[in-house]
């Protein structure tokens, strides 16, 4: 009985597989999943150019050692250009200000960082070093995005796409019928339909992880560890799992599942001014804890806001993990029980 | 092989009802089916559909009971072994070939590969759709579209055959194709189970009819009885062609012709006849004489008149 229920689980699987990956609805899903592919892209190769382009500079017009480090505030552009030579870098400029104060910035680069030295009236009074990004800094970018943009936002929204189409989207077409006329389990069914938007999703969403992890380490030297690359993709495959079940399952019980989905993101988004105790009421409080870095979204925050967040010990891996996998087999027997009930009446739906 | 015990042969209505809301689908139904063809027939909004949906599970009864040969739709592995349905929704999964809509299906059941091979291809060339079978569906016409809805009803080689609205969109020729299949279908001893809103439709095939109206089952019984009254009332047909008026001309060689008018749009023409059987005989001579026939429909929206007729335009027990 057992190989005969995979067997058919096989057969929804295949007949979705198509839907789920190549949907004209779904487009947007792709957009959503590689907008942070092409941010980093588009990082890297700013990052690359401005790099290659200082060091060439740098070997082209050579700056004494420990001289851009020797300059003070007070010292005359004379002097400063005595101890530096021209600026090598093509960006003087020369402004006047509203008392006819003569601006002036000179810049130079040691082949890493940029110095702009800013004189008025010929005098030196700003120094501004724009040191090379480090991989460091761009890893705790990278959890940023990550965490407030990808879990929240883009896997979020993802499988509200993929997953309330399963039924709702075959409800709309009229074709749901099809299957509900064949000798197989409403359950069988159900996991056929998640194991196939799963397979979609987090083919989907861990590939553009993978993408945005090679795009963080492709400028450096040093990369992300073999387990903090993998907690990443983890968190985005369960993150698939959780939020999948939870759309799956308001595609059956709503006629409009974007009215559940808001609710459900409005909770999610909530969730850093909840108690302790509803914090744990959530699919985000246990992917958080999965997360290698901590990204502290404080910085963004208006301090009044800032003063509301209540911050919560994370859930110990096991039980982050464990949470997750109990949420979704929840939602998915209630969602299976909705679909033993489930009655075709495409006039109403 | 021993024959299935009697209770176990017939499809059982038990005071059946179903309301969608306020709105009463059908109302008090007492059935037993037996094989054969079996034609359900009302006018739109009679309960047609919703007795074919009770039968399959599609919906649940609000009271009474529904058994399939003696199995309860609640019980989808057990029943679609035995049911096959062609339902009126003409709706397909996207992006598929008539040949992977029926054999993704039938995967369904669990079967291998070779299995589901053999019987798309079998249920395929049963509706003569073999050399469609690998262009997508949603570049068939609505008759080829009608036909592998059949074949995948039939794939599976189902007990009972429900089927709603079959011969909608049919030309002629395939029409009498069909009808030769459901004939072949119930004299291997299957139940056909065919809706339509046209008794005159029905009278050609079917061993026993059951007339709907407004939810209530009417009459019921074999069509025999109802045959002779069914032929004095007249239907009327819309016939779409390339020449209108030069089909005008052929239909009044039939006696029978009450009425030929072209329809406003140029396109088609509306016959009146008090024998359609040998008017759609006539037809399939004047398709193969050169007037291109493109669609052939009941155009009888007045169904209602036939049943008062039968009736003697008494109102349903409510």
């Amino acid at each position: 009985m057992i190989a005969k229920y995979w067997a058919q689980m096989r057969a929804v699987v295949r007949l979705e597989m198509k839907k789920t990956f190549l949907s004209r609805r779904g487009l947007w899903v792709y957009l959503l999943a590689f907008a942070p592919v092409l941010m980093f892209a588009g990082h890297d190769l700013s990052m690359m150019r401005t790099r290659e382009e200082r060091r060439a500079i740098a070997a082209a017009h050579p700056v004494p050692a420990g001289a851009l480090l020797s300059i003070q505030p007070g010292m005359t552009r004379e002097e400063v250009i005595a101890r530096l030579g021209e600026p090598n870098v093509d960006s003087r400029q020369i402004r006047f200000g509203g008392g006819r104060i003569r601006r002036e910035f000179l810049s130079y680069t040691d082949g890493q960082s940029r110095y702009v030295f800013g004189f008025a009236d010929g005098e030196l009074q700003s120094i501004s070093v724009r040191e090379e990004e480090t991989f460091a800094q761009d890893r705790l970018i990278f959890a940023t995005v990550f965490q407030f943009f990808f879990l929240r936002l883009a896997i979020f929204f993802g499988c509200v796409g993929i997953f309330t189409n399963l039924f709702r989207g075959e409800l709309i077409d009229k074709s749901l019928h099809y299957y509900l006329l064949a000798p197989i389990r409403r359950e069988v069914l159900l996991a056929g339909k998640y194991a196939a938007g799963l397979i979609a999703a987090v083919a989907i969403f861990t590939a553009s992880a993978a993408l945005q992890l090679w795009l963080l380490s492709l400028p450096y030297e040093s990369s992300l560890s073999g387990h903090e690359i993998s907690a990443y993709l983890g968190v985005a495959a369960l993150a698939c799992l959780g939020y999948g079940s939870v759309f799956l399952a308001a595609g059956l019980f709503f006629r409009n599942p974007l009215l559940p989905a808001a609710g459900v993101l409005i909770w999610e988004s909530a969730n850093l001014f909840l108690p302790s105790a509803l914090k744990k009421i959530s699919v985000i409080y246990y992917l958080q804890s999965l997360c290698p870095v901590v990204a502290s979204p404080h910085r963004e925050i208006n301090p009044v806001l800032a003063l509301l967040i209540s911050s919560t010990e994370p859930a110990s891996t096991i039980l982050a993990v464990a949470g997750l996998f109990a949420v979704t087999a929840v939602v998915l027997v209630f969602a299976s029980r909705r679909a033993r009930r489930l009655e075709i009446n495409y006039g109403a739906d | 092989m021993t024959p299935p015990p009697v209770e176990e042969s017939l499809v059982r209505f038990e005071n059946v009802s179903r309301f969608y809301g306020e709105v009463l689908g059908v109302n008090r139904v007492t059935l037993a089916i037996p094989p054969g063809i079996t034609s359900l027939v009302g006018p739109n909004g009679s309960g047609k559909t919703t007795l074919m949906n009770l039968m399959t599970g599609l919906i649940r009864p609000t009271r009474g009971s529904v058994r399939i040969l003696g199995v309860t739709p609640e019980d989808p592995e057990k029943l679609f072994a035995l049911v096959g349905y062609s339902t009126q929704f003409d709706a397909f999964p996207k992006g598929l070939s008539g040949f992977q809509f029926i054999y993704s299906f039938l995967r369904l059941f669990g079967w291998p590969r070779e299995k589901c091979e053999r019987l798309s291809w079998r249920a395929i060339g049963r509706v003569r759709l073999n050399d469609a079978a690998h262009r997508k569906i949603a570049g068939y016409s609505k008759g080829m579209r009608q036909r592998i809805k059949l074949a995948q009803a039939i794939a599976h080689d189902p007990r009972v055959l429900v089927l709603d609205e079959p011969l909608n969109g049919l030309d002629p020729l395939v029409r009498a194709e069909t009808i030769a299949l459901f004939r072949e279908l119930a004299a291997e001893g299957r139940h056909v189970i065919v809706s339509s809103h046209v008794l005159h439709e029905v009278d050609l095939i079917s061993d026993q009819v059951i007339l709907l109206s407004n939810g209530y089952v009417v009459a019921e019984g074999k069509i025999q009885g109802l045959r002779s009254e069914i032929c004095d009332h007249p239907m009327q047909i819309l016939i779409r062609c390339n020449r209108p008026a030069a089909l005008a001309a052929r239909v009044f060689e039939l006696d029978s012709i009450v009425e030929a008018r072209l329809h406003a749009d140029g396109g088609g023409l509306l016959v009146k006849t008090r024998d359609a059987g040998r008017f759609y005989r006539l037809l399939n001579h004047i398709a193969l004489d050169g007037i291109d026939i493109e669609s052939v429909a009941p155009a009888d929206d007045n169904v209602n008149s036939v049943y008062e007729y039968l009736i003697g335009g008494e109102e349903p027990g409510k």
